[in-house]
């Protein structure tokens, strides 16, 4: 055995498979992204920790992340804001810690999805079980992993082949003997869900392009909010009203303020969510129970006709214009008081 | 810090550099592997450090002193000391909630309606590892059959020293301490194969336990329903395929990593499933462990040196305690219990019946032997006991109509994999890797180990922990 020239072939031959597989996968229209991880968020939630009263906190689901673009808000108010909101969930858990493991006294813009924002409290589903997952990670979260974190980013933002993509777009070992069907032993009822959204370290969100060009791609997407809206349980009004609330009440009396947006939707979403989740029996009473600004979409000129591509969210050009109608309508409104501009 | 992290293969190649640059003399690199091997427990929790120093020098002055003390009386006082202060971190941390939820249910059973306030201590790493080990230098010594470690220095990196400080394999003092008397250097052949066992390490971890396994074993095992007896099978096989490969996986990283200082760490795993009945499987799977237990408390409660009822008992008392060693919880009892069993009744079937091992039979008997320790996975991979009970029915063909879970592709893939690693480690029963190796084309281990290096690369896991960490 010459373990020396094994090294030798081993090493050439890693070093030429793995540039082959980055090639392949770029011919096939990948490009190196981020992943929107626990650790990505938790470098964004280590800020606020530093975070003075003049700064402004986003939370909410994947309609905050979309459709509030950090450029666009940092142009209008000189003050970028510190992105935490996390797709697929209530707001509530996050909103719960910074209110009662931080002394942030600033802004924080809640968006409400009304089908995420009123769906439950209990800790172990989806919509709380996620976002509280990312606070724990934060709490919890090595110097190891945050240095793993720290190298990787480099390494994520070369090379295509380490997208953590999931699904039918997923490129991992994992992922892709996923996709391998013998049979259909057991129906898995979700429809194929492409990643429709590229983060940046600072978890600005954008959508991606194909998802406005290609309609065949967007309504790929569109199946699977279907899906959801018919699988969701009741909303729980009630409890995730009163849990808000109590956080919000605390928030305030220590001078924080709080603006609530309601983000656009389309189509048959927006349908659904009128329909389950109509506006005077759910924003209208969190409004005036909350006495706080508040912003829903419908209610301005230049906001109420913008269209989502897959029905739920922003593309990049309309976010950007989002934001910056937003922005002007909150200062105009006195709302975001903390602008630097001013 | 895991060795599957980016991290680590930072730490690793600073390590590696200061090791091998003629900045420092032997001393000083032994200083520096201390200091590296703090960093290495540090980064995970910084005070937990703390136990480490505490158990380093509780052990260092009963070693010195029981080097030196004649007084039978006073010898017995300092291994008792050091027993209490390495137990006692060990109760403290890992069985006081235990402990404490057993209590109370006892109490409760009498109506008193008792509420203990959980503590949710966190666990420190690799706890019940370097403590069994820095014990089993004290025992030696008050046994008087080893010497005591030259200095502190040695000392204090025979405890910590980073390889296997978290995992194991568990290493004696005779072993290991000795080594860092001379410098130590590895020659090209050693840091190659150091190389290859830190990538076959890394392989088994990442590729084939967490990326082919974990997610069926989860899926399981993470089910309330009664099942289908394949997925049952499946979710099973699956997690004795990521046990093995997660904890082999890690020791083998360790004696790589070891290697590539040219510090040789004995072998932990040699092919378990290829065993033929529970003596031979637990002189396979986890030898520093079973032999930790063997040297310190088989053979003290009486061994088979004082007739059978009291060989068994010692048997099944090792087995127990050695399950509660994996973990708080009853069912690592049971899993303790069920692996006694079969100890017993092995060695009472032979000594009643007397089988040749052929090729043929060798087989079918190797098979028996991993079916059998399957039936005691469930117990170390269910979290309740409803869930072990659904899975050994399921198993038993008792529901022939309970829930699918697993698609077909799994189901198949699961069934490759496990057969391929159970012919392996039959095959593998006599010979080692290093004997195979020697006899492989050069060019073949050469595409082998890039071959595994491409799919670790591919697979690019999320980091996972290792199972072991948490015993």
């Amino acid at each position: 055995m010459h373990l020396k020239q094994s090294l030798i072939i081993a090493v050439t031959l890693s070093v030429m498979s793995i540039v082959a597989w980055e090639f392949f996968w770029r011919s096939q229209g990948f490009y190196p992204t981020l992943d929107d991880n626990e650790a990505l968020w938790a470098m964004q939630r280590q800020r606020v920790e530093k975070a003075s009263s003049q700064d402004v906190l986003l939370m909410g689901s994947s309609r905050v992340l979309f459709d509030i673009q950090l450029n666009e808000f940092q142009e209008q108010t000189g003050i970028r804001p510190i992105q935490l909101a996390s797709v697929g969930s209530s707001p509530l858990p996050i909103f719960h810690d910074v209110v009662n493991n931080t002394d942030f006294k600033g802004t924080i813009i809640v968006g409400v999805s009304p089908g995420l924002f009123f769906s439950t409290t209990f800790p172990q589903a989806q919509p709380w079980k996620w976002p509280q997952s990312k606070v724990d990670y934060y709490k919890k979260r090595t110097y190891a992993q945050i240095s793993n974190h720290l190298l990787s980013l480099p390494l994520q933002e070369n090379f295509a082949f380490l997208s953590d993509d999931q699904g039918v777009d997923g490129i991992k070992l994992k992922e892709l003997l996923g996709k391998i069907k013998v049979g259909n032993r057991v129906p898995d009822p979700m429809p194929p869900f492409h990643e429709f959204g590229e983060i940046a370290v600072d978890r600005n969100l954008v959508m991606k392009q194909i998802t406005v060009t290609d309609t065949a791609y967007a309504n790929s997407v569109k199946k699977v909010w279907m899906f959801f809206g018919k699988s969701a349980p009741a909303p729980d009004k009630k409890s995730t009203m009163a849990f808000f609330l109590k956080d919000l009440n605390t928030f305030k009396k220590r001078g924080g303020h709080v603006i609530l947006v309601r983000c656009p939707s389309s189509g048959m979403l927006k349908a659904g969510e009128d329909r389950f989740l109509p506006r005077n029996g759910f924003w209208d009473t969190l409004v005036k129970a909350s006495e706080v600004k508040a912003y829903y979409y419908e209610d301005y000129e230049q906001l109420k006709h913008l269209e989502c591509p897959e029905w739920s969210h922003l593309s990049a050009k309309d976010a950007r214009y989002f934001t910056t109608q937003l922005v002007k309508i909150m200062k105009a409104d006195g709302a975001l008081t903390n602008s630097k501009t001013n | 810090m895991l060795f599957n992290s980016l991290s680590f293969g930072v730490f690793l190649v600073i390590v590696l550099i200061l090791y091998y640059a003629k900045l420092l003399n032997w001393t000083n690199k032994k200083r520096m592997l201390l200091f590296a091997s703090y960093v290495f427990y540090g980064l995970w929790n910084p005070p937990l450090v703390i136990l480490l120093w505490i158990s380093t020098m509780v052990d260092w002055i009963a070693g010195n002193k029981l080097a030196v003390e004649e007084n039978k009386r006073k010898r017995k006082l300092w291994l008792l000391m050091s027993m209490f202060v390495n137990l006692g971190f060990l109760f403290f941390f890992k069985y006081r909630d235990f402990l404490l939820d057993n209590f109370t249910a006892v109490v409760n059973t009498y109506g008193y309606g008792y509420h203990a306030q959980p503590m949710n201590i966190i666990l420190p790493m690799g706890i019940s590892f370097y403590t069994f080990q820095t014990m089993s230098y004290t025992i030696d010594m008050y046994l008087k059959r080893s010497e005591r470690a030259r200095t502190f220095l040695d000392f204090a990196l025979y405890v910590t020293f980073f390889p296997q400080l978290v995992a194991g394999p568990i290493v004696r003092a005779e072993e290991l301490v000795s080594q860092f008397y001379e410098e130590k250097k590895a020659t090209i052949n050693q840091f190659i194969w150091g190389l290859f066992l830190l990538t076959i390490g890394l392989f088994q971890k990442v590729v084939l336990a967490d990326t082919l396994l974990s997610d069926t074993a989860d899926t399981v095992f993470g089910s309330k329903s009664i099942l289908n007896t394949l997925d049952a099978w499946t979710g099973t096989l699956a997690f004795s395929g990521q046990i093995f490969f997660d904890f082999a996986g890690y020791s083998t990283c360790a004696i790589g990593i070891s290697l590539l200082l040219g510090i040789i760490l004995p072998d932990n795993f040699r092919y378990p499933y290829g065993a033929i009945g529970f003596s031979d499987l637990w002189r396979r799977w986890h030898i520093s462990l079973s032999t930790w237990l063997r040297d310190y408390l088989y053979i003290p409660l009486g061994g088979n040196k004082h007739g059978v009822v009291r060989m068994y008992s010692a048997l099944m008392i090792t087995m127990l305690l050695g399950g509660l060693w994996h973990g708080a919880a009853w069912t690592f009892v049971i899993w303790g219990a069920l692996h006694g069993i079969y100890l017993v009744v092995e060695r009472m079937l032979k000594n009643k019946i007397h089988i040749k091992i052929g090729p043929y039979n060798g087989i079918l008997l190797a098979l028996l032997t991993y079916t059998l320790v399957n039936f005691t996975w469930v117990f170390f991979r269910a979290r309740e006991f409803s869930i072990a009970k659904n899975m050994l029915s399921s198993m038993l063909f008792m529901h022939p109509d309970g829930e699918k879970l697993l698609q077909s592709f799994d189901i198949i893939k699961i069934f490759i994999i496990i057969t391929i690693l159970f012919i392996c480690h039959y095959s593998m029963r006599n010979t080692s890797m290093k004997a195979v190796s020697l006899k492989t084309p050069t060019w073949v281990l050469g595409v082998f180990w890039a071959v595994m290096v491409f799919l670790i690369v591919i697979s690019q896991g999320g980091g996972e922990q290792f199972i072991y960490f948490q015993f």
